[in-house]
């Protein structure tokens, strides 16, 4: 197809929209109204990714000991703990640098520790040990209880767990969510077409006898569909930044009330939006050119 | 060269349209089909213009047998034919020059092409003063001048029309026989259906005369007058 011809598919195509303003409306709400969800679907799980990845960074476990493990026991033990799979360090904690530590956190008030000193701390030996995934977490708690030596096992993994569910299920019901819409979207689209088809019947038959091959009255129509997607993918993107730069103006209240969790932190708008842009962008385009075809295969006997 | 040979059509509703007709139209040939509303002639058009299939028998343009023609071809077949129509379809959204131009567009011809071919084939329709108008603003005459020009832009071999002057009055429809007459003459083969009887018995050219689907009379210079 020449240069000119494209011409005349693209101008056709925008000519097309105009003359069904209404349904053309409708079926850039349709698909508007489907990129949304995905695009606020892509905002949270991007973020989830992002905090779980901090979060898998921070897994540790403290193993305390009992009292009285021998010197050489407890080196064997930390060379034990270190070839565990998902183990990537161990740090043996001594009941004296527990105690420092507690005295350090505790900051003007460490002076009330100042008893516990020598034979009469308290706290047992430890080791941190360092996991590489949430998912070798409970395999090492498991293997660490079942020692001995070891008194007691710490871990708060649970946090990490849940957001890794939450982003799951986000994914999962999301997903199924932009599916359902992008399918009625994709519907509203092929029907718009459809009546576009109709209402050109006249011109698409004087092409037919003119000797036009299918495709060259088919691309318009496909242009049709793929300008619909593409308008409710820049809208849409639109208006999940405008509502994601809403909440990062909040952020910092939300991080003053909830900060001690340590992980809500937001990524930068142009960062999550030209990711959302992108996946939006394909999907309206992709639903927009289906439907026409849909319509075209249906309703366009050429 | 036209071939009909032995062609049936039946419509799925069990109407008979053609039954069992064969003729041959050489190139060059001035030939007109007439018979009553019903008779046949729109089948036989649509069928040469490849729009329906015959029920059997088989139908040969220049050495091609329309049945072989995949349907991606059909387009390319359809280039080799003008074809006019009672009620000109033309687009209304574009003047006299861009209807004609959209001819050559769509064969993908060159700008250069178009700007040279245009304006010379409606000079020779005689439209050459109101290429810019839009058919709205165009008699019936000049709108069929147009579809005319469009039909021929592309130098087709054969021109099929299907009751060009059916919407005109006498005068009108005499001077666009005037034109195609002189397309024949310039070695256009022509293939017009219609019903007026002066037309065919003025110009006297070769008639296929069709009564409920069968060939009733193929005759040089006939003519067509009332039947019994």
């Amino acid at each position: 197809m020449s240069l000119r011809s494209w011409r005349f598919f693209i101008r056709n195509g925008f000519q097309n929209i105009l003359r069904n303003r209404v349904m053309s409306l409708a079926s850039v709400t349709a698909i508007m109204v489907a990129l949304i969800v995905l695009g606020i679907i892509l905002v949270m799980v991007v973020n989830l990714d992002v905090m779980m990845k901090e979060m898998e960074s921070k897994m540790e476990i403290t193993m305390f000991l009992k009292d009285g493990v021998a010197d050489g026991e407890r080196y064997d033990l930390e060379k034990e703990i270190n070839s565990w799979e998902g183990v990537y360090d161990v740090e043996f904690v001594s009941k004296h640098q527990a105690l420092e530590e507690w005295k350090r956190q505790l900051g003007d008030k460490g002076s009330l520790l100042e008893g516990y000193t020598g034979e009469n701390n308290p706290l047992p030996d430890s080791f941190l040990v360092k996991i590489e995934k949430p998912e070798y977490v409970n395999a090492v708690v498991e293997k660490a209880k079942a020692i001995p030596a070891v008194e007691e096992v710490n871990y708060s993994s649970k946090v990490a767990e849940f957001i890794e569910w939450l982003a799951r299920a986000i994914r999962l019901v999301g997903m199924s969510l932009v599916a359902v819409l992008a399918s009625v979207a994709a519907i509203i689209i092929s029907n718009t077409v459809r009546l576009t088809v109709y209402s050109r019947r006249r011109e698409i038959g004087i092409m037919k006898y003119i000797g036009a091959t299918d495709w060259f009255i088919r691309w318009p129509f496909i242009i049709e569909g793929f300008i619909l997607g593409v308008m409710g993918s820049i809208v849409s993107t639109g208006l999940v930044a405008l509502g994601y730069k809403f909440l990062l103006d909040r952020s910092s209240y939300i991080n003053m009330r909830w900060g001690y969790l340590g992980i809500f932190k937001l990524l930068p708008l142009n960062e999550v939006m030209l990711y959302v842009f992108q996946f939006s962008l394909l999907l309206g385009a992709c639903v927009g050119v289906l439907a026409s075809c849909l319509s075209i295969r249906k309703h366009l006997r050429v | 060269m036209i071939q009909f040979k032995n062609v049936t059509k039946v419509y799925p509703n069990g109407l008979c349209a053609l039954s069992n007709v064969n003729f041959t139209i050489n190139n060059g040939e001035f030939v007109f089909i007439v018979g009553a509303s019903g008779a046949g002639k729109t089948t036989l058009i649509k069928l040469l213009l490849k729009e329906i299939e015959p029920t059997s028998g088989s139908i040969i343009v220049d050495d091609m047998d329309l049945s072989s023609l995949r349907r991606k071809e059909i387009p390319y077949y359809r280039r080799r034919l003008g074809v006019v129509f009672q009620d000109f379809r033309l687009l209304p959204d574009r003047t006299a020059y861009e209807n004609v131009a959209f001819a050559m567009e769509i064969v993908g011809a060159p700008l250069r092409e178009i700007r040279r071919r245009v304006p010379a084939v409606l000079g020779m329709v005689g439209l050459g003063s109101k290429a810019h108008a839009y058919p709205h603003q165009l008699s019936g005459g000049e709108q069929q001048r147009v579809a005319l020009a469009r039909a021929l832009v592309n130098s087709p071999s054969i021109l099929i029309a299907d009751e060009p002057t059916g919407n005109l009055d006498p005068a009108t429809a005499m001077e666009i026989m005037r034109i195609i007459n002189l397309i024949n003459r310039r070695g256009t083969t022509v293939i017009m259906a219609t019903h007026a009887k002066n037309i065919v018995n003025t110009m006297r050219k070769r008639v296929l005369q069709f009564r409920k689907g069968v060939l009733i009379k193929d005759e040089q210079e006939g003519g067509y007058f009332d039947e019994p």
